[in-house]
Parts: C-alpha cells; sequence; structure tokens
C-alpha cells in the first residue's frame, strides 16, 4: 500500500466517523425536542430555536471532519 | 486551507483582488444603494419599497429582541443586523448562475479569509462590548468560579471566532464543492438537488452565525 492509498483511506475515516457519531447525537437531539413539542405544542416555537443552534454545534462537528476530508483528498 | 483563490486584478501582493472580493463589493454596493433610496424619503404611510424593508428589519429586530432582550438587542443592532445581511447575501450569492464556474464570481463565505475575517471582527466587538460593559468586570468574568480557570477562559474567547469562522466557510466551501462535483457529473438538472438543500442551509448558517455571536455578547456584557 503506497502512501497515496493511505491518505485516501484516512480521509474517508474521517469523514466517515465524524458523520457518525454527530448523527447518532442529532438523531437523539431531535427525538428529544419532537417529544416535548407532542408533550407541550405551546412550547414549540422556543424549542425549535433552541434545537437549531444545537443541531448546528454539532454539525460543526461533522464540518470538521469534512475539511479534514478535503486537505486529505488534495494530497492524494 | 481549501484552494488558493485565483487573482483577477493583480494589485501588488497583498491587496490582489480575487473573485470573493468583486461579489463582495456588489453586495455592499447594492445594500449601501438599497439604504439610501429607502430611507430619503421616508414616509407616515410607506410605499411598496419602504414597507419591504421595514418588514426585514422589523424581523430581524424581534429575532435579536428574542435572545438578548430589548435593550441589548436595539443598542448593538448596528452590528448584528449588518452582519446578518451580509452572511445572508454572501452565502446566497453562490446560487447565482455562473458564480464559482469562473474566476471572476464566487461566494465570499467559500473562502477562508472572508470568515476568519468576520470571526477577527466579531472577536473584536465582543472585547469592546465586554469592556464597555464595565472594565473590572471584564477582567473579573476570567477568573469567575475560580482563578485556577483564566487559561481555559483566555483559549475560550479565541476559540469562539475560530470555531464561528471554520463553521461558516466548512459548510458553504463544503456545499459550492458538492454543487461543482455535481456540475461536473451532468452540467442539466443534476446540481438543482444540492442547491435546494443550499437554500435551506445558507440561511441557517446566517441564522446560527449572527444567534451564537448574540449570546456570546450577552455572556460578554452581563452584569450580575
Amino acid at each position: 500500500m503506497d502512501s497515496s492509498a493511505i491518505i485516501a483511506l484516512s480521509a474517508a475515516i474521517a469523514i466517515a466517523v465524524s458523520t457518525i457519531f454527530p448523527a447518532l447525537g442529532q438523531g437523539l437531539a431531535a427525538k428529544a425536542a419532537m417529544e416535548s413539542i407532542a408533550r407541550q405544542p405551546d412550547a414549540a416555537k422556543d424549542i425549535r430555536s433552541t434545537l437549531i443552534i444545537a443541531l448546528s454545534l454539532m454539525e460543526a462537528l461533522t464540518i470538521y471532519g469534512l475539511l479534514i476530508g478535503f486537505i486529505l483528498a488534495a494530497k492524494v | 486551507m481549501g484552494e488558493a483563490s485565483e487573482v483577477v486584478i493583480p494589485v501588488g501582493g497583498i491587496l490582489d483582488v480575487t473573485g470573493e472580493v468583486i461579489v463582495m463589493w456588489i453586495i455592499l454596493a447594492v445594500a449601501a444603494v438599497l439604504s439610501v433610496l429607502v430611507t430619503r424619503n421616508l414616509k407616515e404611510r410607506p410605499g411598496r419599497l419602504q414597507n419591504m424593508i421595514e418588514t426585514g428589519v422589523e424581523t430581524l429586530d424581534g429575532f435579536f429582541t428574542g435572545i438578548i432582550g430589548k435593550h441589548l438587542a436595539r443598542k448593538y443592532f448596528f452590528f448584528l443586523g449588518s452582519l446578518f445581511i451580509f452572511i445572508i447575501c454572501a452565502n446566497y450569492s453562490g446560487l447565482i448562475p455562473g458564480v464559482g464556474l469562473t474566476k471572476y464570481f464566487k461566494a465570499p463565505t467559500s473562502s477562508l479569509s472572508v470568515t476568519l475575517g468576520l470571526g477577527v471582527s466579531t472577536f473584536v466587538f465582543l472585547q469592546i462590548a465586554g469592556l464597555r460593559a464595565g472594565v473590572k468586570h471584564y477582567f473579573k468574568r476570567f477568573i469567575s468560579p475560580i482563578a485556577f480557570m483564566l487559561p481555559l477562559m483566555v483559549l475560550d474567547e479565541f476559540i469562539k471566532p475560530a470555531s464561528l469562522a471554520l463553521r461558516l466557510f466548512g459548510n458553504v466551501f463544503g456545499e459550492e464543492t458538492v454543487t461543482h462535483n455535481l456540475y461536473d457529473l451532468l452540467p442539466i438538472g443534476v446540481p438543482v438537488i444540492m442547491m435546494v438543500l443550499s437554500l435551506l442551509f445558507c440561511a441557517i448558517q446566517a441564522v446560527v452565525f449572527t444567534m451564537l455571536t448574540s449570546i456570546y455578547l450577552e455572556e460578554a456584557v452581563e452584569t450580575d
């Protein structure tokens, strides 16, 4: 296995791992938010804006992985 | 990081004009001309254009008031509002046909230099706002629970704008790259899939950037 193959593989691992775990976290957050909206529809507006912040903070982790993936892919 | 921008008009190395700068100039010119046109003769009973802009500004005002309260939102609306307008225009400029395909026009926020610039100005703004709220309180915040936290709190001040900049850059750059790759795959029809998603993501990124800035602002100026 030459070095470019290792770089390509590590780029794939970087984006895969950094997608899987934030996705799990986002799923949990969305689940909790939907349950609380179902229980208390009046608070839907507050919950939605808080949910968007929380989701975007988790999304940032994926984006860091994506950036590393782009940097590595440019070096293949 | 990312691709190095191609120089369109060389002006002595450091002042080189790139495609991102041209699009930023266009955004600034449109925003400035629109503001002057609307505010030139304000009427008690607004016309069509004034009504539209007023609705937009009122929505923004209500958005910030919901997060940080009326007093702070009105006091710092000049920065937060212009930040939001600039970022959302810059994000959406990537959807104009042709932008991103040539070196003359590129979405400004798909360049790390632009988003880092926004991050640095946010950093300076937060420090000045914190200092204006009270110098003693500003320094006290770094050692507030225990003095042991000082290095972490100082580091935190620098990480906040860096993560804001990286988040915005990563989202817009990733989106533009995916759209571009889809365009290479099949120029007609296929890029629309990603562009529809961009319509959503661009707005969310602008909202998130300003929302986090206003939350940091509230942290910086709160006096208890």
